[in-house]
């Protein structure tokens, strides 16, 4: 019972879906817009899932004291406290989202710069590692490192101070070789998605039942 | 340990510095280099110059902070675009902190201390034309300034809230949204993020479902953007255009060829092509962000590449490649 539920309900709602997605009918359509109005909802209860799960993980690390412990507060305290200033507190004292309120002022000026300044620690690190491992060792690195060079010079102005040459041969290869080799990968790779999905459809595929279909 | 074997081992965080120093000193200087537009990035301009008021855009801010640098000035170019033909847009977000890039987008364009700015008509300012059944723009804007408003010095026009833009924000599991919008607007998103009814919106009125759409242009720092190609182009045949980050550009192209996207702007410097295009055009008085930004690109590209030679040339001349050559056969 455990299992066959949930693995009916996955047979009928994919089959359905695939079908109503090639019948233009109004019944049709009135199944694709139930799907539509449902499927919100019930993804809404993955984030109770989730929250829970986040919660007990962290809470149960800062009651054993396990190591970094500290850390879980990082997370447990913004988990809660964001949505608290954003929904419950009072707009007269900056509650809610909109500008002016604390939430607006706490995700302007702190999860904005934490974010930014994290990716932007790429180019320090790009630069090292290019420095370090992008080496001429065979044929294939050499072909690499001048594409990846003719493309770097090419997608900034002052490639073209080289010549238009460039930036126009950057783009050829962005244009040819690289569209060839990304949509054989995406070819082979839709084929895996189609291939997994009728797996899990037709229940050969069953991890998704973490343990249960075992 | 000779020379080459120091340069191999040199130090990363003269690198770091290095790379900070250049980062900051094109800001510093506006060197301002000229740049040449590209055929993915003109083609979204030119479907976007081509639409008016009776057409409606989305424009979708799929992205977190950590890529707003080169995202944000997309979106900005093309809301920018969009009011200057008076195209209505709708403003929607993938991600929970997209919808904050959104605002800041939106704020940005409607800021009086930016040159250039539309002048923002919140909803509740102009009920009293909506009641009289003044809806379109031409005899809004004339009606609105009858009424002794006047645009500001400085401001490229007005932007009415619900007329020319509605930002309806994020909402969860939001390829679903798509979908639904496909035979719903009003019903995936029934009120704005200011708690205005879309079904008051003339916008939503003449625009009901992506069928009647004439674009979408999604700025993306991850894959969500597929999921406009997926839900909303194959489904409903809605032109979708991308702005994505650099690093994800080589991934779109095929797209582009296939006809599934208008066009791509890719990175920072999709973006200050577009700046350009609205420049050349006389849509904005100058460039922007993106476009200085590209100073800082140029010197930090032309730094790793100088990096990487010599790295391959202490690499050659130490001899460490007969070293590795060896070691590897072992």
């Amino acid at each position: 019972m455990k299992r066959t539920v949930p693995l009916m309900i996955v047979l009928v709602g994919g089959l359905l879906m695939m079908i109503q997605y090639f019948i233009p009918h109004q019944y049709s359509q009135a199944v694709f817009n139930s799907y539509t109005e449902w499927a919100p909802i019930v993804g809404a209860f993955a984030l109770i899932l989730g929250v829970g799960s986040l919660t007990r993980v962290h809470s149960h690390k800062i009651r054993r004291k396990v190591k970094n412990w500290q850390f879980s507060w990082a997370v447990l305290i913004p988990l809660f406290a964001m949505p608290f200033l954003g929904i419950i507190w009072p707009q007269s004292l900056w509650g809610g989202m909109d500008e002016p309120s604390i939430f607006h002022f706490l995700f302007m000026h702190i999860q904005v710069p934490i974010q930014s300044t994290m990716f932007s620690l790429l180019a320090f690190y790009i630069a090292s590692a290019a420095f370090r491992a992008f080496r001429a060792k065979s044929a294939l690195a050499t072909v690499l490192l001048l594409a990846a060079v003719i493309v770097m010079l090419g997608q900034v102005p002052i490639g073209e101070m080289f010549g238009r040459w460039l930036p126009e041969t950057g783009l050829w290869i962005l244009r040819y070789p690289n569209l060839a080799a990304k949509r054989a990968i995406m070819l082979g790779v839709g084929f895996g998605i189609l291939a997994t999905n009728l797996k899990i459809i037709f229940g050969v595929e069953r991890n998704w039942l973490g343990g249960a279909g075992k | 340990m000779n020379i080459w074997e120091k340069m191999l081992n040199v130090d990363r965080r003269w690198i770091f510095l290095a790379i900070g120093v250049v980062s900051i000193i094109p800001f510093l200087i506006g060197v301002g280099m000229p740049i040449t537009t590209t055929a993915e990035v003109e083609s979204i301009f030119n479907f976007v110059n081509e639409l008016d008021k009776n057409d409606a855009m989305f424009i979708s801010f799929d992205y977190a902070p950590g890529t707003q640098a080169e995202n944000t000035p997309m979106g900005v170019a093309v809301m920018r675009h969009a009011f200057h033909n008076n195209v209505p847009v709708f403003i929607t977000s993938y991600f929970p902190l997209g919808h904050g890039m959104a605002i800041g987008a939106l704020a940005y364009v409607t800021n009086p201390s930016i040159p250039g700015f539309y002048q923002h008509v919140s909803f509740e300012e102009w009920e009293v034309f909506r009641s009289a059944g003044i809806t379109d723009k031409d005899e809004l804007v004339a009606a609105w300034e009858n009424d002794g408003n006047v645009l500001p010095e400085g401001a490229r026009g007005w932007v009415f809230e619900g007329r020319d833009f509605a930002m309806l924000g994020y909402a969860p599991l939001f390829h679903l949204v798509i979908l639904g919008m496909t035979a719903s607007i009003e019903a995936q998103y029934p009120q704005d993020v200011n708690g205005n009814l879309l079904n008051e919106m003339p916008m939503l009125l003449e625009h009901k479902s992506l069928r009647e759409i004439s674009l979408a242009l999604t700025t993306a720092g991850s894959s969500a953007c597929r999921a406009w190609i997926v839900y909303g182009r194959e489904k409903v045949g809605v032109p979708i255009a991308f702005g994505v980050t650099a690093v994800m550009a080589t991934d779109y192209f095929p797209y582009i060829q296939s006809g599934q996207i208008i066009g791509q702007m890719g990175g920072l410097r999709g973006a200050a092509e577009y700046e350009v295009l609205l420049a050349q055009n006389e849509i904005t008085e100058t460039t922007d962000k993106a476009f200085t930004g590209m100073d800082v690109q140029s010197a930090a590209h032309i730094l790793i590449i100088l990096l990487i030679i010599m790295g391959n040339i202490a690499f050659f001349a130490g001899g460490f490649h007969k070293k590795t050559a060896v070691k590897g056969r072992g």
